[in-house]
């Protein structure tokens, strides 16, 4: 029975609950808009980190390289997406 | 076709590997398209015309609930993937079973959640705000659905042909699914509901 629940992934399960909880302090607590974010960005991202790394196991073969790759590209793009559009569109810079 | 022990076997052949790495380039794209949604919410989310806020209409316990399941989710097809790494087609099919039914668990709550948005006066002809809040929203749920009839098949597959280079790889795949869909909630999590209570 024990050898089906892996440290790693349990491990990774209880850091995600963690995660989880800590941007839910952004939402119980009183604190500032740009505290709440940094907070918020912080936890999103370690937590997709997590996902991909512990339970999509991205790393262990060797397309790994390519996995990446394709991973920080996407992310990038994503970003430049986003980020731009709030430039020009909310931000009115 | 040559099958190379080494590796586990949902990558044990050519074939295998580059259907995961194909699908990896397929999440990319998937990135981009919930980019695009995330943009377009970023940019609208405070044009609410006469309709209600974010802040006016979400509610934290069903979105806390449906975090939970998903996350929990994500985890059992995690150990699915293991059971099925160990060769164990018994634990595998039950985690598998258990991810089905905790992604259903989720469905029902956004259900219950876009029914309580159309009650509270929040449909997808209001604001710009709600219409690209659950155009956001049924998307990835959408996702979710898709993958609960997939997620099935796969197991109707794993019972008839049992654990063979074809059936693991993919039930890989769908995993990797399972959890993108994951990663994307914790992402909407974070910056529509969060972030709109905040």
């Amino acid at each position: 029975m024990k050898e089906l629940f892996p440290l790693k992934q349990v491990m990774g399960f209880v850091f995600s609950l963690v995660l989880t909880a800590v941007a839910l302090i952004a939402y119980f607590t009183d604190m500032s808009f740009s505290l709440g974010m940094t907070i918020l960005l912080l936890t999103a991202f370690i937590q997709a980190g997590l996902q991909i790394v512990v339970f999509m196991h991205a790393g262990e073969t060797n397309d790994k390289k390519s996995i990446y790759t394709n991973i920080y590209y996407g992310v990038l793009i994503a970003l430049i997406t986003i980020f731009g559009t709030l430039l020009v569109m909310v931000w009115d810079m | 076709m040559k099958v190379d022990n080494s590796l586990p076997l949902e990558y044990s052949t050519e074939e295998n590997s580059l259907k995961i790495l194909g699908f990896w380039i397929f999440l990319g794209a998937e990135i981009m398209l919930f980019a695009t949604l995330f943009t377009a919410y970023f940019t609208l989310e405070n044009r609410i015309g006469n309709g209600p806020s974010g802040a006016e209409i979400f509610e934290i316990s069903p979105v806390l609930v449906e975090t939970i399941l998903l996350l929990t989710s994500s985890f059992v097809i995690g150990l699915g993937i293991h059971a099925m790494r160990l060769g164990n087609k018994k634990a595998m099919m039950i985690f598998f079973s258990i991810t089905l039914l905790l992604g259903a668990g989720f469905l029902g709550f956004e259900i219950y959640e876009f029914i309580h948005y159309v009650h509270v006066g929040a449909t997808l002809q209001t604001s710009a705000f709600t219409a690209i809040l659950l155009t956001t929203l049924g998307t990835h749920g959408l996702h979710v659905t898709f993958g609960l009839v997939w997620g099935l098949f796969i197991l109707i597959q794993i019972k008839k042909r049992g654990l063979t280079p074809e059936t693991a790889n993919k039930s890989f795949i769908f995993s990797l699914y399972w959890h993108f869909l994951d990663i994307i909630w914790i992402f909407i999590f974070s910056f529509i509901y969060l972030k709109g209570m905040m």
